[in-house]
């Protein structure tokens, strides 16, 4: 008989748990209305996961479920690009403030078009540089917001300044 | 105010067409990202909105607004990423009904439930905004107590499959939601001793995190987002699909305009605001419907109420910013602001001292509507087109992008690494179906709740009975009883209709 794999499902009660534990601890101290209303849902979330651990624990003592984390991993082919996706987001997050956001969002694109498999060296330019154009225009030159600039936008900062300037 | 002022009054709006297209316009681009919300890009734009006249001022802001609260629900039918917390709630049946095939009929049902929604209230503003201007004044900390419950009563309902995930994923929302410093002391709770998580967390990293990149990082399972048959819909996208969009809100017209009223007047009530109205309207919509079961496999009442309630809310906001001079939103702060800048007083006076102002607002929104109405409702055909896109290269363009996103609503780069890991949780649910909804709605809610909660329990000091004690307070606690108890006697009487049933078979 197939086990059901329902270690997964101890993961989100798990980091609600450890959350819930770190939270009693910061208030441990403050005033009865800085935490009336943590300690009120606090309670409940610990007997709720209280309940599902019983509830798990209860399926594994019949046999009919093990600890297993398959529902989470499966399926396992698309497990590496995931991983990958979530690293060249870490990457891009520390990158963009050096970099600036026109060339992190474009580079970042190419590389994650690459991890996802794409190899046409004509798509790989495109679609990154029309989604950072795009971004630059809308978020930059329209919007005029405060992202992080890097050598485009300085760049092109440079370049519109001469023309201002009365040309070269 | 005559009937030869308001005619005045709109033609002088339709003749600012010129400055309403490319408002709406900025308002859809705007809007369909997460991150970017109405006041942000308004501030943004304050050298041009401040440079001009104030009336050509006015109807940039308020098309811009209007359009922002409508695009919002076009990533959630589309790609399960709504663009602002009120469109938060449309994902639920939008994105079924796209999985289905019926992406042009869903994004139809957006459009016109926004218009439509928008434009009565807005009618209704106009005609009720002495009266309605007091709704602010009537409901307090003690009655928006029971708003909010109303709105987490939704978490229930979304649990209702799991019944003990979805509580659970509720509650841990509701925890993450009590981040940040509390309302009376200013002093921090768990923030791990991060700065930015002092005024509590941010909306828009997590909705980013729990909708788009969490989906983005399922969707790498299947070559498409939708199956072969909603492909093959896709492909011959014709305007019969608008038309039957537009058939399917004939019909469900009542639900446009009563879920409309529902965002009018959560909108009203400074400090609540889109995300609230629109899952009060959902869990009210589900509540006095004849198939309540059906919610959530994609339906256009599901599509509509959220929808119809999301733009309810940009007249209601608007009512105590001119009425009493209180913004009833941050984006109603930015707009009070520029018309502050142009000499008007808001407050009562301003009706006397500025009626072209005071009513021309809300002219501006029924007109920036009837624009709407025109200019977005073709885009349908080929917007619902984008769920041909493999998920190859969507899935790195949504969760690169809308990682910049999470950036605009506060700057902060902080707030991107939140968006992350907002992701990396809302996977998990996903996999292991903890609703990431009803964990959203717990960081929507869970704050104001306590906010609330905690100025009533103040002003009693300590006693819980003052949660009882205005007549408009408990009759909405008995509504509240009655949403919660009618669920259960439908399904006795159901299920003893049933029994009869097979018994007289037998017999």
């Amino acid at each position: 008989m197939n086990k059901a794999p329902l270690g997964a499902d101890l993961v989100i009660p798990g980091l609600a748990l450890a959350f819930a534990a770190y939270f009693f601890f910061s208030i441990a101290d403050l005033a009865w209305e800085a935490k009336a209303n943590g300690v009120l849902i606090g309670t409940v979330l610990v007997i709720l996961i209280a309940i599902q651990v019983v509830r798990t624990a209860a399926q594994v003592a019949k046999g009919k479920a093990d600890l297993s984390l398959a529902a989470l991993l499966h399926p396992r082919d698309a497990l590496p690009r995931r991983i990958g996706l979530v690293l060249l987001t870490v990457v891009f997050i520390g990158a963009i403030q050096w970099l600036g956001l026109t060339l992190t969002l474009f580079l970042g694109l190419a590389a994650g078009l690459v991890l996802m498999g794409v190899r046409k060296r004509s798509q790989l330019f495109w679609v990154p540089f029309a989604v950072a154009a795009s971004a630059y225009v809308l978020f930059i030159a329209v919007l005029n917001s405060d992202f992080p600039h890097g050598p485009v936008e300085n760049a092109i900062a440079a370049v519109a300044a001469l023309f201002q300037a009365g040309g070269p | 105010m005559t009937w030869s002022f308001l005619l005045d009054q709109f033609a002088t709006q339709f003749g600012l067409w010129w400055v309403i297209l490319p408002a709406i316009l900025l308002g859809i681009v705007v809007g369909i990202l997460p991150g970017f919300s109405p006041q942000n890009t308004l501030i943004m734009l304050l050298p041009l909105t401040l440079a001009v006249k104030v009336e050509v001022a006015l109807a940039f802001m308020i098309a811009l607004y209007c359009a922002n609260h409508l695009a919002g629900g076009i990533p959630a039918i589309l790609v399960k990423i709504p663009g602002s917390g009120g469109a938060a709630a449309t994902t639920l049946d939008g994105y079924p009904m796209t999985q289905k095939g019926q992406a042009q009929q869903a994004l139809v049902l957006c459009f016109t439930a926004s218009v439509f929604g928008g434009l009565i209230t807005t009618l209704a503003t106009l005609a009720l905004l002495p009266w309605l201007s007091q709704i602010g004044l009537v409901l307090r900390s003690v009655e928006m107590v029971v708003v909010m419950l109303f709105g987490l009563t939704l978490i229930a309902v979304i649990a209702a499959k799991d019944f003990l995930k979805g509580l659970i994923a509720g509650f841990f929302g509701l925890l993450i939601g009590v981040i940040g410093t509390d309302h009376i002391y200013n002093t921090p709770r768990a923030t791990f001793g991060f700065l930015e998580l002092y005024d509590g967390v941010p909306l828009v990293p997590a909705l980013i995190g729990l909708f788009a990149i969490s989906e983005a990082l399922v969707m790498l399972e299947d070559k498409m987002i939708v199956g072969k048959e909603g492909r093959a819909k896709a492909v011959s996208a014709q305007w019969a699909g608008i038309i039957d969009g537009l058939r399917l809100s004939v019909k469900y017209w009542w639900q446009i305009v009563w879920t409309g009223f529902v965002g009018l007047f959560i909108g009203i009530v400074p400090g609540a605001g889109a995300s609230i109205a629109a899952f009060v309207a959902y869990q009210q919509s589900r509540l006095w419907s004849k198939h309540p079961g059906l919610y959530g496999t994609g339906i256009p009442e599901g599509v509509i109420a959220p929808e119809s309630a999301n733009n309810g809310v940009t007249s209601g906001t608007l009512v105590p910013t001119l009425a009493l001079g209180v913004p009833g939103g941050s984006t109603a702060a930015v707009m009070m602001i520029v018309l502050q800048y142009h000499g008007m007083v808001m407050g009562p006076r301003l009706f006397a001292s500025n009626p072209e102002i005071a009513y021309g607002v809300f002219v501006s929104m029924a007109v920036a509507y009837i624009f709407m109405i025109f200019t977005i409702l073709p885009l349908a055909r080929y917007v619902s087109r984008i769920v041909l896109i493999e998920t190859t290269y969507l899935a790195p363009i949504i969760i690169l992008v809308t990682v910049v996103a999470a950036f605009g609503e506060r700057q902060y780069l902080f707030d991107m690494a939140l968006a992350l890991v907002f992701g990396v949780i809302g996977y998990i649910a996903h996999k292991t179906n903890y609703h990431v909804t009803a964990i959203l709605i717990g960081v929507i809610l869970g704050p104001l709740f306590e906010q609330y909660l905690v100025r009533s329990l103040r002003i009693s000091q300590g006693d819980v009975m003052i949660l009882f004690s205005s007549a408009l307070g408990n009759a909405l606690w008995a509504l509240l009883a009655l949403s919660l108890v009618l669920p259960f006697w439908r399904t006795w009487r159901r299920k003893k209709a049933l029994a009869a049933e097979q018994f007289g078979e037998e017999r």
